[in-house]
C-alpha cells in the first residue's frame, strides 16, 4: 500500500509517538516494529505532523530520532497534530463539502433529494466525476446526525436533514479555548475548535507544562462519555508484566490527572473481581462503551472512601492504611518550607512542636508511594517513622547510597 | 461521538480554506501552497493540491473554480458542544467573559468531580474573588491590546511594590494552579504573581515590534540514572516537559542533559532528589555542591534515627 501521511488507526503510532518523545535514546534496530519500512513510514509521518519538533542526533549505534519539545515555549501541544491525521475517502471529503453546502440556506432536504442535487449542481461541473448513490449518501447523513452537525426529522413517511442550530459565539471563548486547551486533560478538543477561529492569541505560556497526555486523549474523552452516561465499558490493558493483552469489563468511575508528570490513569470498579482499580490510561489500547452500569451508585460512594486514603494511585496490596510520621526541622527564616508542607501534604496533619519542630502525619494505603515527596525535605528530616518499616528502611538506605555517591561522611 | 475523526483534521480545514477562497472568486495556486503550509502538515503539499486540481476530489476545477455556493461552514458537533459545556462549571472560567448562548441544553462532557488532580497544590489562586477576576481580566486586556500596565503590588517577602511594565505572557502553572505575569525586558524584567496585584491600571498603548522577549537563564545539569524500580520511565516522563538529551550507556545505565531555568534551580534540586540514589550528579559541580549541602544538613539527624 502506498505511502501516506494519513492514518486509520491511531494505536500504533500512539507508542511510536512516545517513545520518540519520552525516551528519545533508541536507534531504528531497538524499536519493536514489524519491519524496518513499519518503522521508516511511521517516523516519516511523525516528522511531517510535527515538522521542527522532531529531533535526530548521530551516534555510533546509529541515528537516534526523537521528539525535543520545551514545552515552557511552546502555547499550542504539537502533539495534537497526530488527532488531525485521520484518513478518509474521496466519498468522505466530497460528501462533507457537498452536503453542509446544500443545507446551508437552511432548507430540510431527504437523502434522495440530496443525491440529486450533488448529481446535477456539483459532479455535473466534472467530466469524470463518479455518480455518488443513494446509500453512501444516507450513510453519510446519518453519520453526520449521530455527530451532531445534523439533525432528522420526520415529515410523513420522508426523512429529512438539516443543519443542526448553532448559536455559540465562538469569537467570544477565544482566550478561554486557548487556555483550556492546554490545560484541559481533553484539551485536543479546543484545539479543533482553535482551528476553525482565524486567529490564535499569543497571551498565555506554560510552566511545569506535560503534553504527552495528549496521546491518550481518544481513550480519555470514551472514558469520560462513559462516566457521563453510567455506562459501563470494556477495556484492552497492555500490561508490561503479561505477554498478551488483558480485557476487562468495568465500571469508568474517575479520572486521577498528576500534575508532577502529566499521567492520567482511570479509576473503576473491575466487574470480574467486584473491586476498585486504577489503569493507567497510556496503557489502555482500547475503550468501548457498553450497557447501562447498574450499581454504579455503589462503587462512586465506595471510591470516594478509596481515594481518602490515596498518596498517589496505589492502594497497596490489600488496601489496608499505613501510618506515617515525620518530624521536621523548620527555622523562622524558612517558613516557605512550612507552606510546601501545607500546601503539598495533601490530607496530612501538622503540628507545631517546641524548638522550631514540625510533626507531619497521615494515614496512607501505600506509604512507599511518598518516599519521593519526603526526599525532596532532605536536610530538614529529623526523624522518620510508618507503621511499614519498609519504608523507613528504604529511605534510610536510600540515604546511605546518597552519602557514598557524593563521597560525603555518614 | 468520535475524537478521531477526519471532521477534525488538518484536510478538510486546508480544503475548507482552499475552498473558501474559491468561492469568493480569487482562488490562486499560490494561495493552495500557502494556505496548506499553514494549515496542514510538511508533506501536505505532496498530496493536496494534486488531488484537487487533478480532479479526484471533486470539488475545484483547474480554473480554481468550486461548485459550493457559499464558504464552507460546519456547526460544532456534539463533542466540541459537550466539552465548552464542561469548561462552564470551571472556576477559572470566570476568568474570561463568554458567552454560555447555545450551551443551555447540552449535556457536560464531563462534570468538574470527574477529574481529581491527586497532587496539585493546595494553595492555588483564588479564581472566585472578583478582585482577582478584575486584575486578570485588566492584565489580559494589556496583553491583547499590547498595552503598558500600572500595577502595584505585594512581593512574596510582604513588600509593596509599584511598577509600570509592558506584560509579555501570562504564566500558568497547573502543578501550583496559580497565574504569573511575565514582564518584558527592558528595565524591569520579571514575574508578578496574579494573587499578589493590589491594584493595576490600563496604561498606552505599546509598539508590539519593540517587544523584548523576557531573557531567562538558563542552565545544564547531566546526571547518570540507574533504572531499577522503574526509575528510567518515572525520569523521563518526570522531566519531560523540560528540554533534554538522553543517551543510554548500558542496558541499565544512561546519562541525561535537562535543560532548566535558572530561577527554577531550587525546584529541579529538589525533583533531583526525589529520585534518591537512582540518580547521580555528574555535572556541574556547582549543583553537585547544593546536594551535599543538603546531605550535610541531614547529616545531623541520622544519629537520632541509629
Amino acid at each position: 500500500m502506498a505511502y501516506s501521511e494519513l492514518i486509520k488507526d491511531f494505536s500504533k503510532i500512539r507508542n511510536y509517538m512516545r517513545q520518540f518523545y519520552v525516551y528519545g535514546f533508541k536507534t531504528r534496530g531497538e524499536y519493536e516494529a514489524k519491519s524496518a519500512r513499519s518503522y521508516d513510514n511511521e517516523k516519516r509521518r511523525i516528522e511531517s505532523w510535527l515538522g521542527e519538533y522532531m529531533s535526530f542526533r548521530q551516534e555510533s549505534a546509529g541515528k537516534i530520532s526523537y521528539i525535543s519539545v520545551d514545552s515552557g515555549k511552546v502555547g499550542h501541544n504539537p502533539l495534537y497534530n497526530a488527532f488531525k491525521a485521520k484518513s478518509f475517502t474521496t466519498n468522505d471529503i466530497v460528501l462533507n463539502f457537498f452536503i453542509l453546502d446544500i443545507l446551508q440556506d437552511g432548507e430540510s432536504l431527504s437523502a434522495s433529494e440530496i443525491t440529486d442535487i450533488i448529481a446535477e449542481d456539483y459532479l455535473s461541473y466534472f467530466s469524470e466525476a463518479k455518480i455518488i448513490d443513494e446509500a453512501t449518501v444516507r450513510n453519510k447523513l446519518k453519520e453526520y446526525e449521530k455527530e451532531g452537525i445534523l439533525k432528522a426529522a420526520k415529515d410523513g413517511r420522508r426523512l429529512t436533514y438539516s443543519l443542526e442550530q448553532d448559536k455559540i459565539d465562538l469569537s467570544s471563548w477565544q482566550e478561554a479555548i486557548d487556555f483550556f486547551s492546554e490545560t484541559d486533560p481533553v484539551g485536543v478538543i479546543g484545539s479543533f475548535l482553535l482551528d476553525k477561529l482565524p486567529d490564535r492569541s499569543h497571551v498565555f505560556s506554560y510552566k511545569h507544562h506535560y503534553i504527552l497526555h495528549a496521546l491518550e486523549s481518544d481513550i480519555l474523552c470514551t472514558a469520560l462519555d462513559c462516566m457521563s452516561r453510567d455506562l459501563k465499558a470494556t477495556i484492552t490493558l497492555n500490561s508490561p508484566r503479561k505477554k498478551d493483552m488483558q480485557v476487562y469489563e468495568i465500571i469508568p468511575l474517575r479520572i486521577a490527572m498528576s500534575t508532577e508528570t502529566g499521567r492520567g490513569y482511570l479509576l473503576a470498579a473491575e466487574m470480574s473481581h467486584k473491586r476498585l482499580n486504577m489503569y493507567r490510561l497510556d496503557r489502555i489500547e482500547e475503550i468501548t462503551p457498553g450497557e447501562v452500569a447498574a450499581g454504579k451508585a455503589k462503587y462512586m460512594s465506595d471510591a470516594e472512601v478509596y481515594i481518602k486514603y490515596l498518596w498517589n494511585t496505589s492502594s497497596g496490596r490489600n488496601q489496608s492504611t499505613y501510618h506515617l510520621e515525620m518530624i521536621l526541622h523548620i527555622e523562622d527564616s524558612d517558613e516557605h518550607i512550612l507552606r510546601r508542607l501545607e500546601r503539598e501534604g495533601k490530607h496530612g496533619s501538622i503540628t507545631a512542636l517546641e524548638d522550631n519542630r514540625y510533626r507531619y502525619s497521615i494515614d496512607v494505603y501505600d506509604a512507599g508511594e511518598m518516599i519521593p515527596w519526603i526526599r525532596t525535605f532532605t536536610g530538614r528530616i529529623e526523624k522518620l517513622s510508618c507503621t511499614n518499616p519498609s519504608v523507613t528502611e528504604t529511605f534510610y538506605h536510600d540515604l546511605d547510597a546518597l552519602y557514598d555517591m557524593y563521597g560525603g561522611e555518614k | 461521538m468520535m475524537l478521531f475523526s477526519e471532521v477534525y483534521g488538518s484536510y478538510f480545514n486546508a480544503v475548507a480554506a482552499i475552498l473558501s477562497k474559491a468561492v469568493s472568486g480569487d482562488l490562486t495556486k499560490t494561495d493552495i501552497y500557502d494556505i496548506i503550509g499553514d494549515k496542514a502538515f510538511a508533506e501536505s503539499t505532496l498530496n493536496i493540491p494534486n488531488t484537487l486540481l487533478s480532479g479526484k476530489w471533486p470539488l475545484l476545477t483547474e480554473q480554481m473554480h468550486t461548485p459550493l455556493k457559499h464558504a464552507p461552514s460546519m456547526p460544532l458537533t456534539t463533542l466540541q458542544k459537550r466539552w465548552l459545556k464542561s469548561l462552564l462549571s470551571d472556576p477559572r472560567i470566570r476568568l474570561f467573559d463568554v458567552s454560555c448562548e447555545g450551551l443551555e441544553d447540552v449535556k457536560p462532557l464531563y462534570e468538574q468531580d470527574d477529574i481529581v488532580y491527586f497532587d496539585q497544590y493546595r494553595d492555588g489562586d483564588p479564581f472566585e474573588d472578583p478582585s482577582y477576576i478584575q486584575h486578570f481580566r485588566t492584565v489580559l486586556t494589556t496583553l491583547r491590546e499590547h498595552r503598558d500596565l500600572y500595577v502595584r503590588f505585594q512581593s512574596g517577602k510582604g513588600r509593596q511594590h509599584v511598577w509600570e511594565c509592558t506584560p509579555y505572557r501570562l504564566e500558568y502553572s497547573l502543578k501550583d494552579d496559580k497565574f504569573r505575569l511575565i514582564i518584558s525586558g527592558g528595565d524591569r524584567p520579571g514575574t508578578i504573581n496574579i494573587a499578589r496585584i493590589m491594584e493595576c491600571v490600563l496604561l498606552d498603548e505599546s509598539d508590539p515590534e519593540t517587544l523584548e522577549i523576557p531573557a531567562r537563564e538558563k542552565a545544564n545539569v547531566v546526571f547518570e540514572l540507574t533504572d531499577e524500580r522503574n526509575a528510567l520511565e518515572r525520569a523521563m516522563l518526570h522531566f519531560s516537559h523540560l528540554e533534554k538529551e538522553t543517551i543510554k550507556l548500558d542496558d541499565q545505565h544512561y546519562r541525561v542533559i535537562l535543560t532548566y531555568n535558572k530561577d527554577d534551580e531550587t525546584e529541579l534540586l529538589i525533583r533531583i532528589l526525589s529520585f534518591g540514589p537512582m540518580i547521580r550528579v555528574t555535572e556541574p559541580a556547582s549543583f553537585i555542591e547544593l546536594i551535599r549541602e543538603r546531605l550535610d544538613m541531614q547529616k545531623k539527624y541520622l544519629s537520632s534515627q541509629e
